[in-house]
């Protein structure tokens, strides 16, 4: 720790960092953040930093209002927003509480429980996301709703266009801020973007996530244009999705790599696979926590609705990508529902305990679906046993609602939390006319 | 030569020492035949040896390969008995000796004293630098490296087994351990130094560069103490930077790493003579994961920064060892002065308490008893007790600053923190352990600490302590120093406590009040000073009392230490003690009853409930004597002491008080037995419900009995026939400590034409048993309100007049109070007539849908509207979400419905019910699971509550202090307060989903 602490106090002091700006993750997803003076960054390091928990949302209970937000040196970064002149840096903090314990209800804590358990057994988690995005002229909504900055579609090359210098400008900014990105491209809708990173464990990962977010955010207004995370911005358009691509490993060997069977899935990538399927329904209220999540996950395409796995079956929720000969390294799953929107740290969470609960118990896995699921007829798939995933918010919450995984992993406090503030959010969105009932019914009725 | 001729029999050879006789015989004929006539005489060296028989077959071995050598050792009476000394005692240096029999050397003259440290130096240099040429080959010289190891070992092995006493060599054969692992490191570094300069294999390197690089290795732990045994890890620290400006620190680190890893391979790295044993680095800072080597300066700001408080205890031991001596000294200089500063921080009293937790670490049951260093009266209960005593007094005084255990108690005991007679009893005790220690580890050169089984090897051992000892007469005498190291902690950390404020006999040691005080905060008591207050009171005078509390203060004061509130049980154990005085009772059972000690101080020190009942009966601490005390009375035995007490008494008045005690009493026996764990929920429940019910009934039977109650001018009984029904959960037995109790009273003219004068009777009865019944001591709540027409109708109804009312009001919510209600106290009749007439409304054959709904939509009414404002429903215990209510409001539902078709489900039982319920198929069986235990840990957790706090609360606390209290009651783990706030969530939200599924479906 001290290695990484002196060298986050002598980088203050040699860059002239003017501010440091603490961060932290409500359960909601929201990134949270507090500036300090550099002369109060080792005192915080000591005896963390004081605030009033229950302003947060979910993060405290009232009578607990009192929390400590204590920084992870090896999270350190110069904002390159920032410009030299004042420079800034953040931090990812711990939270915890008066007696310095780890705060229940702080995402990042959920995640770390998740990782020791998974670390008792051995194994560490991998992950690498493809986070999609997008870039819109502007926040203002048109009359026909958000303006995308241009036509193109898919690996799409736009001469001299905005999401070109903008993916260029967003990838040389996260290099900057440790953040190596794998791969960059325009994806199918008008103004959709795709940036892949580099896999990383879980909670540097999810760490990473939460900066992706930001940094796009901050180089969108530095060019003049808005972008937005959101999963299903465009009826006629596809969602952003996340999908993850994720690995164990025990030591410095793939867990889920073994040369001699099928597709070189292993025991364990199988077990974890049938956990993660037994289990997706469960979890699927925090891997797509919005309403809007639903518009997406249920939008047809090649949206991941029906709980199945295949071998390059961009129809299926778990995909077993192409095996690279020789590359028993990249053994991984790619996990397809969640989206861009989601709260990394309790997603991760949730994927993890559910894949490690299918090793537990050694789940058998069910059959491939080789098939495109979308296109099978409804009492095909029943024949088949493939299941669907959540179809509403509120359906999700029913699944959630009955889930011991989730209470388990996520802690009863979070855990309460999240069913209250869905179970909001749903009530009120129910509550809404929409302009599609208006268009559907005001003039007939 | 008393022993030259052939011995004259087997017998003979017994007498020597040998277990194969017959065997022996021929060996001696053949050593004959090898050496000639010293062979003979070897008889009388075997016979000093400790296993004699392992010896011979050795010596006739080596006689075969070398009898020159041989016979010339075996000609002098003294060489020879080196030589049999210690192949009797060491297998693994027999082996040495068969690798290399130019070691035979060392024998020949007497060792009366050890090297030092500078000489062993010499030594294992003087062997390795002439190899150190270009291009040398590492494995050839770690094999020269080992080999003088081995035999300077086999020296200090000499010496010490010739010794003749074993336990007054001991600190210097361990120094002498210590110092030639030192050597052996300086040695290596050397190598490693000629490796980076002289061979390519590790990187090119610029001389000057590595000679820039100045690198220190500092011992720690027992190397560091130098108390090192004959095999155990050596524990160090490295530091490394660059003595000039050429060279950076940083490139010197890297060096300096190089240097330390090559340097451990010279330890322990394969070569043709084994490797001498680990070298650990991992205390240094960040353990495992830090860097292995860094500059004075980083380590500094570690300690300065991050370092936990057990890492300065580590550093207590630290001594420059090997390497730059320089650099080492200022490594210790610059960090001594904090090992000192960290006594003071805040968090000392949980990292003692850690270091406590270390010493009674798990250790494998089958270990426990053969266990040297770890376990009961171990060696590591000295070190514990020493170090805390060091961390507690050396913050102001530095002469008690010492490394090895041995001095350090010396210090203590010259500087008046410990008695002189204890530090000369257990410096003795700690040198007999670790001679022990010594010599199992010398036979085969194995790190262990553990006694071993056969018998043989336990002979050997015996014999290598002491020739006369048997193995049995041996373990005896461990077993005896193992008793009085176990009561060490208390004679030299809590009885000197003692002396701060009283005079002890054969004690010349005095505490200042200050150095009282650091030993009572360092163990957890949040106020010394009043702490001290109440140990002076309890010792001084010259009473009886006052002198066996001297005796046993120290261990109580421990035991409280380990409860959630230490001053809290200091504090009622010195009014108890005030209270009961001289009592002769009461100080034989502290004196010589250590169990009834031990639970009446867990109980003192963990239920304020129970303390404050104790403090009104204080003759209760009797019971802690004998185990049947602390079961509670059941039903008839009360019953027959009430009878029995009211054909005692004459006046109303004296009987109730006489009653309104025993049930304090009874109330504190019931505490007891739940603080202590020995009642279940189940034994707690009835044991108040009896309690309560035999309460009301004396208290009837009272007022019915004597004239002076003046409720009636005929004698009572020659009216009416008086009922009570107990109602909630008294129906239910489920009663809790200060739960309330509800019940309806009914009552039996016995003439139709006394209706009137009944009703009036009936009614002065109740105000009289209100009147008896409160109690200012122990509140006693009688709640009518479950009666007809509530809050306005008349306490006491006769039989007909319920059956009249329930006929024509009766509501569904009260149909389902009488489900739990039962009658405790009435004539058979009277009982039987009742119970027959709430049957019809409380087991209904049918149920209308219009009832299910009612209670339906009651409970979600009450959900709402009786939780206190602001409650967290998650935490209300009784209303709250899946507790108590819920499932109780399940059961009662389902008897509505089918109580009438299922008679077995019918029960005022909450959980037998619920059983039933699930036998029948009503309920499933894993729902039903979930609900029980529900129910269980509310009910657990509610009584926790009172017992802990001695304060009625429905809602699970958020403090923390007040949630470890419970959880501690609950017999989770110190610590456990989390764990419970999370199990209680979870059951109750599992039954709430139960709950759900099954009431409002």
């Amino acid at each position: 720790m001290d290695k990484q602490t002196d060298f986050v106090l002598r980088t203050i002091e040699e860059r002239g960092v003017k501010f440091v700006r603490l961060w932290f993750t409500d359960v909601a997803g929201t990134l949270k953040s507090v500036a300090i003076a550099p002369a109060e960054v080792e005192g915080a390091f000591a005896e963390g930093l004081g605030f009033d928990g229950s302003a947060i949302e979910g993060l405290a209970r009232t009578y607990e209002a009192d929390m400590l937000a204590v920084p992870d040196p090896s999270t350190f970064q110069i904002l390159p927003w920032r410009g030299e002149i004042d420079p800034t840096a953040r931090m990812f903090c711990d939270i915890q509480t008066p007696d310095g314990q780890p705060a229940a209800a702080d995402p990042r804590n959920v995640l770390r429980r998740a990782l020791a358990k998974a670390s008792d057994k051995g194994f560490s988690f991998y992950i690498h996301p493809e986070i999609e995005f997008y870039l819109l002229k502007s926040s203002q909504i048109g009359p026909e709703g958000p303006i995308p900055v241009d036509k193109a579609g898919y690996f799409d090359n736009v001469p001299g266009g905005t999401a070109h210098d903008f993916r260029r400008k967003a990838v040389t900014m996260l290099e900057q801020l440790g953040i190596s990105v794998e791969f960059s491209h325009h994806e199918g809708g008008p103004g959709q973007n795709e940036i892949d990173l580099r896999y990383a464990d879980a909670l540097t990962m999810a760490d990473n996530i939460m900066t992706f977010r930001t940094v796009i955010k901050e180089v969108a207004i530095e060019q003049g244009v808005y972008a937005t995370f959101m999963p299903k911005p465009f009826t006629e358009h596809p969602g952003s999705g996340m999908h993850t691509h994720m690995s164990l490993f025990e030591g410095d060997t793939n867990a889920f790599f073994d040369p001699s069977s099928q597709y070189h899935l292993s025991k364990t990538a199988r077990h974890f696979i049938a956990g993660l399927l037994r289990h997706a329904s469960e979890i699927t209220a925090v891997t797509n926590q919005y309403v809007n999540s639903y518009k997406r996950l249920w939008g047809g395409g090649e949206a991941p609705s029906f709980v199945c796995w295949g071998h390059n079956n961009r129809s299926a929720l778990i995909r077993v990508p192409l095996y690279k000969p020789n590359k028993g390294g990249s053994s991984r799953i790619e996990y397809r529902a969640i989206d861009s929107a989601a709260n990394p740290y309790l997603a991760y969470a949730l994927i993890l305990s559910a894949g490690l609960k299918g090793i537990e118990e050694e789940y058998e896995l069910p059959a491939e679906t080789e098939d495109n699921v979308w296109d099978l007829s409804e009492s095909e798939r029943r024949a088949m046993g493939i299941q669907p995933l959540p179809t509403s918010l509120e359906h999700a919450i029913r699944k959630l609602e009955e889930s011991e995984l989730a209470a388990e992993t996520l802690g009863e406090e979070v855990y309460s939390y999240v069913l209250a503030n869905k179970r909001r959010e749903w009530a009120e969105y129910r509550a809404q006319v929409t302009p599609f009932e208006l268009k559907q019914n005001f003039e007939v009725l | 030569m008393a022993y030259a001729e052939r011995p004259g029999g087997l017998s003979e050879l017994a007498r020597y020492g040998f277990v194969d006789l017959s065997g022996t015989m021929q060996k001696i004929d053949q050593l004959v035949k090898l050496v000639g006539d010293p062979g003979r005489s070897a008889i009388a060296s075997l016979s000093k040896s400790a296993d004699p028989d392992q010896a011979l077959n050795a010596l006739l071995g080596f006689a075969e390969t070398y009898p020159t050598q041989i016979k010339s050792l075996l000609k002098k009476e003294d060489s020879a008995t080196r030589l049999c000394l210690v192949l009797g005692a060491s297998a693994a240096l027999t082996d040495f000796l068969r690798r290399r029999p130019e070691a035979f050397g060392e024998f020949e003259k007497p060792i009366s004293s050890l090297d030092g440290a500078a000489e062993l130096n010499r030594h294992l240099l003087g062997v390795v630098e002439p190899l150190l040429t270009p291009g040398f080959e590492s494995q050839k010289v770690w094999t020269a490296l080992r080999v003088e190891y081995r035999r300077q070992l086999l020296r200090i092995a000499i010496f010490d087994v010739s010794a003749a006493d074993p336990l007054a060599v001991q600190p210097t054969v361990a120094a002498a351990l210590a110092d030639l692992a030192g050597a052996a490191i300086e040695a290596g570094l050397r190598i490693a130094r000629a490796e980076l300069a002289l061979t390519t294999e590790f990187g090119i390197f610029d001389p000057r560069e590595i000679d820039d690089t100045r690198l220190t290795v500092i011992a720690m732990g027992k190397c560091g103490a130098r108390e090192l045994n004959y095999i155990s890890d050596v524990d160090v620290i490295y530091v490394g930077q660059s003595s000039t400006e050429e060279t950076s620190h940083q490139r010197a680190v890297e060096i300096a790493t190089k240097i330390a890893t090559r340097m451990m391979r010279a330890m322990d790295g394969t070569a043709p003579e084994p490797g001498l044993w680990q070298v650990d680095p991992n205390l240094r800072p960040e353990g495992k994961s830090g860097a292995l080597v860094r500059t004075l300066e980083s380590h500094v700001s570690y300690y300065e920064r991050w370092a936990e408080s057990w890492e300065f205890q580590a550093l207590l031991k630290a001594r420059p060892l090997a390497g730059d001596m320089d650099l080492g000294r200022a490594y210790v200089e610059a960090l001594a002065p904090k090992v000192w500063a960290s006594a003071s921080r805040d968090n000392f009293v949980e990292s003692a308490q850690r270091m406590r937790e270390r010493v009674t670490e798990h250790i494998p049951a089958d270990e426990v008893d053969r266990q040297i260093k770890l376990g009961p009266g171990g060696l590591r209960d000295i070190e514990f007790t020493v170090q805390l005593l060091q961390l507690v007094h050396g913050r102001t005084d530095d002469s008690v600053r010492q490394r090895d255990t041995l001095s350090a108690l010396e210090a203590l005991a010259n500087a008046g923190y410990v008695g002189r007679s204890e530090a000369a009893l257990f410096s003795a005790h700690y040198k007999f352990l670790r001679v022990l220690e010594h010599r199992i580890q010398l036979s085969n050169l194995r790190r262990t600490h553990l006694m071993p089984t056969a018998e043989v090897a336990r002979r050997a051992i015996a014999r290598s302590v002491d020739i006369k000892l048997t193995a049995e007469q041996l373990i005896q005498r461990w077993e005896g120093v193992k008793l009085e190291v176990r009561s060490l902690h208390q004679k030299l950390f809590y009885r000197p406590l003692l002396s701060a404020v009283a005079r002890l006999d054969g004690q010349s040691l005095e505490l200042t009040s200050q150095q009282a005080y650091d030993r009572l905060s360092a163990i957890g008591f949040e106020d010394p000073k009043g702490a001290l207050v109440h140990i002076q009171a309890l010792t001084s005078g010259l009473s009886r009392r006052a002198a066996i509390q001297k005796q046993l203060l120290p261990v109580l004061l421990q035991w409280f230490a380990e409860g959630t509130d230490p001053d809290a049980a200091l504090l009622a154990f010195r009014r108890l003690s005030e209270d009961l005085g001289e009592s002769h009772w009461y100080l034989r059972m502290l004196r010589d009853s250590s169990g009834a000690a031990r639970a009446m101080t867990q109980v003192l020190a963990n239920s304020r409930l129970a303390t404050e009942l104790f403090e009104k009966i204080p003759e209760a601490a009797a019971w802690f004597e004998r185990d049947e005390d602390l079961i509670p009375m059941n039903k008839d035995e009360l019953r027959t002491e009430v009878l029995s007490l009211l054909s005692r008494h004459s006046g109303v008045d004296a009987a109730g008080a006489a009653i309104r005690h025993i049930r304090r009493r009874e109330t504190l026996r019931v505490a007891i037995g739940a603080v202590l764990g020995s009642l279940t929920i189940d034994e707690v429940m009835t044991g108040i419900t009896d309690l309560n019910e035999a309460y009301l009934l004396g208290l009837l039977e009272c007022v019915m009995t004597f004239d002076d109650a003046d409720v009636c001018d005929v004698p009572v009984r020659e009216v009416l026939d008086l009922g009570i029904v107990a109602m909630g959960r008294f129906g239910g037995a489920e009663l809790g400590f200060g739960s309330d109790a509800d019940v309806m009273f009914v009552y039996q003219p016995n003439q139709p034409e006394l209706a009137e004068k009944a009703q009036k009777v009936a009614e002065r009865v109740i105000a009289e048993i209100k009147r008896l019944a409160t109690d200012p001591l122990l509140e006693f709540d009688l709640d009518l309100d479950l009666r007809p027409e509530g809050k306005k109708g008349a306490v006491a109804r006769s039989l007909d007049s319920y059956a009249a009312y329930y006929q024509r009001w009766s509501d569904t919510w009260e149909a389902q109070a009488l489900i739990r209600a039962r009658v405790i106290a009435g004539g058979a009749e009277l009982t039987k007539a009742f119970t027959a007439l709430i049957d019809q409304y409380r087991y209904p054959s049918l149920l209308s849908e219009a009832a299910v709904l009612e209670i339906r939509r009651i409970k979600a009414r009450v959900e709402n509207e009786r939780l206190p404002q602001g409650a967290d429903p998650k935490r209300h215990m009784k209303l709250g979400r899946g507790s108590l209510s819920d499932v109780e409001w399940l059961v009662q539902l389902l008897q509505l419905k089918f109580g009438a078709a299922h008679p077995s489900i019918r029960s005022p039982r909450t959980l037998d019910s619920l059983r039933a319920c699930a036998a029948a198929g009503l309920v499933a069986e894993h729902d039903a699971r979930v609900l029980e235990e529900a129910w269980l840990l509310a009910t657990r957790a509610r009584s926790a509550s009172v017992l802990w706090g001695n304060k009625r609360t429905d809602v699970l606390p958020t403090d923390r202090k007040q949630l470890e209290g419970m959880a501690r009651i609950l017999e989770y783990p110190r610590g456990g307060a989390a764990q419970l706030e999370e199990d209680y969530l979870a059951f109750t939200r599992r039954a709430r989903a139960v709950f759900e599924r099954v009431f409002y479906a």
